[in-house]
């Protein structure tokens, strides 16, 4: 076996929600019996823009906003790789919010985890698109994700996490990778992962979460249902856990790649079959 | 009759009205028309950034010979738009001719043209509208009297004709090959018949040209290199390269993406060339601006990337259809810290294919971007090359390992030190070769690391790769007398300009030579080696500052010996002028001596 990088410590604090994350991550994998070597983790910058360090994989660490455009094109040219976006609220919904708009309507094959600590944790504690009002004089509205994703027709998979509830974590974290898998494209899983240094929220959303996977009767199929739902919760000063909306859609490889050749990255450059369609390009600008 | 008749040698025509009058379509058929016959042409556009209205105008130079520029005088205008003559008049001799729409009367005393002229009135306007109820079908009709007028069978232009419009259904075919014989007529009556044209076409060559623009020959280039992955948000003058692709590409398993923006157009071209696929991007001035962050990602973390910019007046949204050259500093300069980079700068369509297809080859095999500096006239202008042949095209893929090659080794070091700063590269997906890839600095592993000593280390093993690429750029050409004193250096649209008026220069017994730089960086020796050897060189740019003579000066090149000429008022340089430049700053320079 060729010895290539050593999956380090994580830089992140004691008690730090991102923790959470990794694990689900990697024993979804695992269970998906992904190999190492087609995982490619496309990472933000900040402090859950590192998790790709941290297991064994092909990892990137993006441009600050910029995993959804990178993951995207790694999709496209590369199908056959499991492609895991990774990042924060900061990198995901302020400098890079404009991305999550079009990749929901996009919709690529990728697997999107968002650890929202409604703070920028790694330049000390300023205030994000998540944060609530009045935390470090923030005079904005909290910004809800899922409720935007609800409001884009061509998203197929938005759920939220919590990091102190592990086991529907992982669940979710699976659910994501599985509807990923079966070309349904993108699936987004927003994760409530604290920053204990700078926004310690263990104890409002220990009481503050609300699960709606254990709901009698709520239908996330139900796109409209869902939506009402959410801004009842929301008015109520709850934060809904669990699958919200899951949907039926092609992903974008399927529709934008033709099925005739291998992926991009999968060709061979120098198949002399390819001569006849290059004279042929040629021969358009004599005829 | 025939025999009476002058051969065509060299005629250029304007078409010209409001925008949207489809003057472009009237000198693109005509293009190819002549290209069909085997003359050469180019043409030319100067149209604004809306879609209907404004003075527009197209213009074709029909030749014997190659020439890559309009020619300074005017030989043959037609009109639509009244204000359009007032606006050309200027360039028009009393040997022109002008075909002006008089379906709104007569050409008005203050035209301003010139006594001598032949002036050919035509009601194109008033007969479209009666014969198809569409003002838009006078292009056809006009065409019909400008292919009588130079000599144009009426056969070879109904074959254009149903070439250009067969696409667009029956419908538009027929309309259109309607009016062109109803332009037939018109032209008739006024004395223009089928053998009345004032010039015999001979062929130059039986050897069929290609008709294409520079941005059509980058497509082209991308595609026989191997690129299978393009991104691209439609800017002016560069769109064209990725309706091309939209085209072409997805024929060969490719992908053409249009996101939301440049920073998603950079980005999503990363993610696709880190899976090892050939990627480029094409764009202008301000969307190169907005993927600058995306520039040094690719120098930092190793990234093989194609950029396109088809440069256009700047600076901010500037003159967005008017030529420039003005990001050459942004192209050497542009990005936060220290990188390697390439940036080349063909000068003729297929220099931008061959250059296109290098580019591909260089960005892999030294990992980093690579540039094509274009501009809107080399961008957008047809013309006649000879065909290219694409066969020739060689793939270099680099360092590159597979499965098999990663199973025989004991470590893999995405970042490796190595001879030539190049560390081999496994696209994901092959076991064995898991890495990191990181814009932070990072360690051979890609972990990210700020030690001093291997900061020191990874900044000089990307440098060096300016150093190991030497051989493999390419070398200027030159042109002319290699002993002359009078020198020119220029890229891009002003190359055929230069070839002209060394022409003109030569006649007048004035010798000259001409370095066409091929690489802008690094800077190869060659080039300001030229400005120490050569006593006036001229470096002829489309910018305010010469951005270009600057970066040779500061490359070694003889500041003294340099002759600025700068163009930016956002039209096109013309031969004559160029030789009146040489004259006066000849004479000036003269005068100080003296």
């Amino acid at each position: 076996m060729t010895e290539t990088f050593t999956p380090t410590r994580p830089i992140w604090c004691a008690g730090c929600g991102d923790f959470g994350v990794l694990e689900a991550l990697i024993t979804a994998l695992d269970e998906l019996q992904i190999p190492v070597h087609d995982r490619m983790f496309i990472a933000g910058i900040g402090c859950s823009g590192s998790l790709q360090n941290y297991l064994s994989c092909y990892g990137y660490h993006a441009l600050h906003g910029r995993v959804l455009p990178t993951a995207t094109g790694v999709k496209l040219a590369n199908p056959q790789l499991t492609v895991v976006g990774v990042g924060g609220d900061g990198d995901g919904y302020a400098i890079g919010g404009g991305h999550l708009m079009h990749s929901f309507k996009r919709n690529p094959g990728v697997t999107y985890i968002v650890m929202n600590n409604g703070t920028y944790g790694l330049t000390k504690g300023q205030a994000s698109p998540t944060s609530v009002t009045g935390f470090q004089g923030n005079t904005e509205e909290d910004l809800d994700p899922i409720m935007l994703g609800l409001s884009i027709p061509g998203s197929t998979f938005l759920a939220r996490g919590y990091s102190g509830h592990p086991a529907q974590l992982l669940q979710l974290t699976l659910a994501a990778l599985r509807h990923t898998a079966a070309g349904q494209g993108l699936s987004y899983l927003e994760v409530l992962s604290p920053c204990v240094t700078y926004n310690d929220t263990y104890r409002e959303w220990r009481t503050g979460v609300f699960n709606i996977d254990s709901e009698d009767g709520y239908d996330p199929g139900n796109r409209a249902g869902a939506f009402e739902r959410m801004c009842e919760l929301r008015e109520q000063g709850r934060l809904p856990l669990g699958l919200i909306y899951q949907g039926e859609r092609p992903a974008l490889e399927s529709l934008a790649l033709n099925p005739e050749f291998a992926a991009p990255a999968r060709q061979d450059l120098n198949d002399p079959g390819l001569a006849a369609g290059y004279r042929e390009a040629m021969q358009s600008f004599i005829r | 009759m025939s025999g009476s008749k002058p051969r065509l040698e060299d005629l250029s025509i304007i078409v010209s009205g409001q925008g949207g009058d489809g003057s472009l379509t009237v000198i693109n058929i005509l293009a190819d028309v002549l290209r069909s016959v085997g003359m050469r042409a180019y043409t030319e556009r100067d149209v604004l950034s809306r879609i209907k209205g404004g003075i527009v105008a197209a213009t074709l130079r029909a030749c014997h010979d190659e020439r890559l520029c309009i020619g300074s005088q005017i030989d043959l205008i037609v009109v639509f738009d009244l204000f359009a003559i007032r606006k050309q008049a200027h360039r028009l001799n009393d040997r022109s001719i002008v075909i002006y729409d008089s379906s709104g009367g007569g050409l008005p005393d203050d035209s301003g043209v010139p006594e001598g002229a032949r002036v050919i009135g035509i009601p194109f306007s008033r007969h479209a509208v009666r014969m198809f109820r569409s003002d838009i079908y006078k292009n056809s009709i006009s065409s019909a009297v400008v292919g009588r007028l130079i000599g144009l069978n009426d056969d070879d232009m109904r074959a254009a004709f149903e070439k250009r419009f067969g696409r667009r259904g029956a419908e538009a075919l027929k309309y259109n090959l309607d009016a062109l014989a109803v332009g037939h007529e018109l032209a008739d009556e006024v004395g223009l018949t089928a053998d009345e044209g004032l010039y015999e076409i001979v062929s130059a060559d039986s050897k069929p040209h290609m008709l294409i623009t520079g941005n059509e020959a980058v497509a082209f280039g991308f595609v026989v290199a191997g690129g299978r992955f393009f991104a691209g948000y439609p800017i002016t003058p560069s769109t064209d390269i990725m309706e091309w692709l939209q085209k072409w590409l997805p024929r060969f398993g490719g992908v053409v993406r249009q996101p939301e923006d440049e920073l998603s157009v950079i980005n999503m071209a990363i993610g696709a060339a880190l899976t090892g696929t050939r990627t480029m991007v094409a764009t202008s001035g301000p969307g190169l601006s907005l993927m600058q962050e995306g520039i040094g990602q690719l120098g930092m973390a190793e990234i093989p990337l194609v950029v396109v910019d088809s440069q256009r007046s700047g600076p901010s949204t500037g003159m967005p259809t008017k030529p420039e050259q003005s990001d050459i500093n942004l192209l050497v300069y542009g990005g936060h810290g220290d990188f390697p980079r390439i940036v080349l700068a063909p000068g003729t369509p297929q220099e931008c294919f061959h250059i296109t297809v290098k580019a591909c080859n260089l960005a892999e095999k030294y990992q980093l971007p690579v540039f094509i500096a274009l501009d809107q006239g080399l961008s957008q202008n047809l013309a006649t090359i000879d065909p290219i042949d694409e066969g020739q095209v060689v793939v270099e893929r680099g360092k590159r390992l597979d499965a098999e090659s990663l199973a025989g080794m004991a470590i893999y070091k995405r970042y490796a030190f190595s001879e030539d700063g190049v560390s081999a590269f496994a696209p994901p997906g092959t076991p064995g070769g898991m890495s990191l890839v990181t814009g932070n600095e990072h360690d051979e592993f890609g972990q990210v690391s700020t030690d001093p000593g291997n900061r020191t280390r990874m900044m000089q093993k990307r440098q060096s790769k300016l150093q190991s690429m030497q051989a493999d750029l390419p070398r200027a050409v030159t042109h002319g007398v290699e002993t002359a004193d009078i020198g020119f250096v220029g890229i891009g649209m002003t190359h055929g300009v230069i070839l002209e008026a060394m022409d003109i220069l030569a006649a007048r017994g004035v010798p000259t030579q001409y370095h066409q730089l091929q690489t802008l960086w690094p800077m190869l020796d060659e080039t300001p080696d030229f400005t120490r050897g050569c006593p006036c060189v001229f470096v002829v740019e489309y910018n305010a500052t010469g951005q270009l003579a600057r970066l040779i000066v500061a490359h070694g090149g003889e500041e003294a010996h340099i002759e600025s000429v700068l163009i930016y008022d956002g039209v096109p340089l013309r031969a004559e002028d160029l030789v009146q430049k040489v004259i006066e700053r000849m004479d000036s320079r003269r005068h100080k001596a003296a």
